[in-house]
């Protein structure tokens, strides 16, 4: 029964994972650039929907939208502010500014909202669920982050194989110059991306406080860089890899704690990065793309 | 229709274009052709605002577009098929299409149809994804996807490169039956011998400078053009 339970608990936290890595993905997919500050909007989602819920007493469903659509704007702004001014500037430059954004809002949240832990209320209004007499308990959290994150991947899928809008971006991402001759905003599209990561940035921070309920501000880089690594390891810029990769990762992560060492389980999370990147460096289910001349 | 008056383009601190002006009126088909390097794609680059002149204009139906942004001009009816076709290859070829219908979201379905009509075998590869398609295909599908804009003005960069003979003579047929349906076409292109051929005016572009130009029959009948580009 412990297996069964390690293993759902697996789930969900790579489902969290998954949903942050969606986001790593599709920015990396189209601006070909590592947002590191994917992170730290989880950070800034939780918050808002903590205040929302606590100071303001907005209903927890209302308080996600919220913290969404702030992590929305949010999120074009650093866009706007800080990557877009780089476009034509060398990646090193580009990746060094992401970890200054990341720092940039961690220290923000600190000024507004001080360093002292904030107890998360789990937006889930649903009791545990008993199986086997009381012998494997489901906490409602995990189901709800699981079938979030199924949803989020279907809705992404399709949008992006059917949606004009979808389309446009896989354009971008494939060739910017020839998107623009198409008539295709590529700036737009590219804010767009950030719109949406954020979105879902916002959905996994509320998600992750629900389940693991201390908030402070740098409650994001660890799930942050973790889902960078969920992403690469299932192939960077692929929708089903940065699923697949969290998920994974989740279990390796949840079964290393409670199987092997609990200090050790982000070694063992960070050592199949690099296991991955020596035997198949696109990622599972990366592409190596060999162009014709 | 399209009017480039003394463009100076940069690359950095390289001088590309060196005060190029040239024009192109309503339903010609204008060539413009010199060596590698001579800066005829980055004239057409410039014209559709991938790049911008430093100083003179450019001007297209009677608009100042000196300073437009590329995904702007689209609309107002220039297509641009870029040096290497630079086709969408991890999309299918109806994405493609559809794409080129970006800013003509009413014509997809009757764009679609109308280049299926004149490139009957994109029809049959319709939902392949084009990095799978011939050199030829290719070709096909990078001149359809510009048409799905419905363009006045079709600017082809080099159609003909790394073709067979028998495929760059269906290429210059397709442009020819363009042109007859009405679109004004600028045609830059390495094969001299071909542009000239169907080409109403040409503009011979030596490092970043026009240095020729006449109708398409003068150019070829002209001795420095034979010696310099119609082998002999």
């Amino acid at each position: 029964m412990t297996l069964i339970s390690n293993l759902i608990n697996g789930i969900s936290l790579g489902s969290v994972y998954a949903i942050i890595a969606l986001g790593y993905t599709m920015v990396y997919g189209i601006a070909k650039m590592l947002n590191f500050a994917q992170g730290d909007v989880i950070m800034v989602g939780a918050y808002i929907s903590y205040i929302c819920t606590t100071s303001l007493g907005v209903p927890a469903l209302i308080s996600i939208l919220i913290s969404m659509a702030v992590c929305t704007i949010l999120g074009i702004m650093i866009e706007g502010l800080a990557y877009r001014p780089l476009r034509k500037a060398s990646s090193l430059a580009v990746l060094i500014t992401a970890i200054g954004v990341s720092y940039f809002l961690q220290n923000a949240a600190l000024i507004i909202w001080g360093s002292t832990p904030r107890a998360f209320t789990s937006v889930v209004p649903f009791k545990s669920i008993s199986l086997f007499d009381g012998q494997l308990t489901i906490t409602p959290e995990s189901l709800v982050t699981i079938a979030a994150c199924v949803v989020i991947m279907v809705f992404l899928t399709l949008f992006t194989k059917k949606g004009k809008m979808g389309k446009a971006m896989r354009a971008v991402s494939e060739d910017k110059d020839a998107a623009l001759l198409m008539g295709i905003n590529t700036n737009r599209t590219i804010s767009m991306t950030f719109a949406i990561g954020s979105a879902l940035a916002a959905i996994a921070g509320v998600l992750l406080c629900s389940a693991y309920p201390v908030l402070i501000p740098t409650t994001g880089s660890m799930p942050g860089i973790k889902a960078f690594t969920a992403a690469v390891f299932g192939g960077i810029g692929s929708i089903p890899g940065a699923m697949i990769g969290g998920i994974l990762l989740g279990i390796i992560e949840i079964f290393g704690r409670a199987y092997i060492s609990t200090q050790l389980s982000d070694a063992i999370v960070f050592s199949v990065l690099i296991i991955v990147l020596l035997v198949k460096p696109t990622g599972l289910l990366g592409k190596k793309i060999t162009e014709k001349v | 229709m399209l009017k480039v008056d003394d463009i100076n383009v940069y690359y950095g601190n390289i001088h590309a274009l060196k005060g190029i002006s040239l024009d192109v009126n309503e339903d010609e088909i204008v060539a413009l052709i010199g060596a590698n390097g001579a800066g005829k794609s980055t004239t057409l680059k410039t014209i559709s605002g991938l790049m911008h002149s430093k100083t003179g204009s450019i001007t297209l139906m009677n608009e100042d577009i000196s300073h437009a942004e590329a995904h702007k001009l689209v609309s107002k009816g220039l297509a641009h098929v870029p040096e290497g076709r630079r086709i969408f290859l991890q999309m299918t070829v109806q994405e493609n299409l559809e794409m080129g219908a970006y800013t003509q979201p009413g014509y997809v379905k009757d764009g679609i149809a109308d280049v299926f009509n004149r490139f009957p075998r994109l029809k049959h590869r319709k939902n392949q994804i084009a990095g799978t398609l011939s050199g030829g295909e290719q070709q096909m599908l990078a001149m359809g996807r510009a048409l799905m804009s419905k363009p006045k003005l079709l600017m082809l960069d080099e159609p003909s490169m790394g073709l067979a003979p028998i495929l760059v003579q269906q290429i210059f047929d397709i442009i020819k039956e363009l042109h007859e349906a009405g679109t004004t076409i600028l045609l830059v292109e390495q094969n001299a011998e071909m542009a000239l051929q169907i080409a109403d005016r040409a503009y011979v572009l030596e490092s970043g400078r026009i240095t020729l130009s006449g109708t398409g029959k003068e150019l070829a009948a002209s001795e420095a053009i034979k010696k310099a580009y119609l082998g002999g």
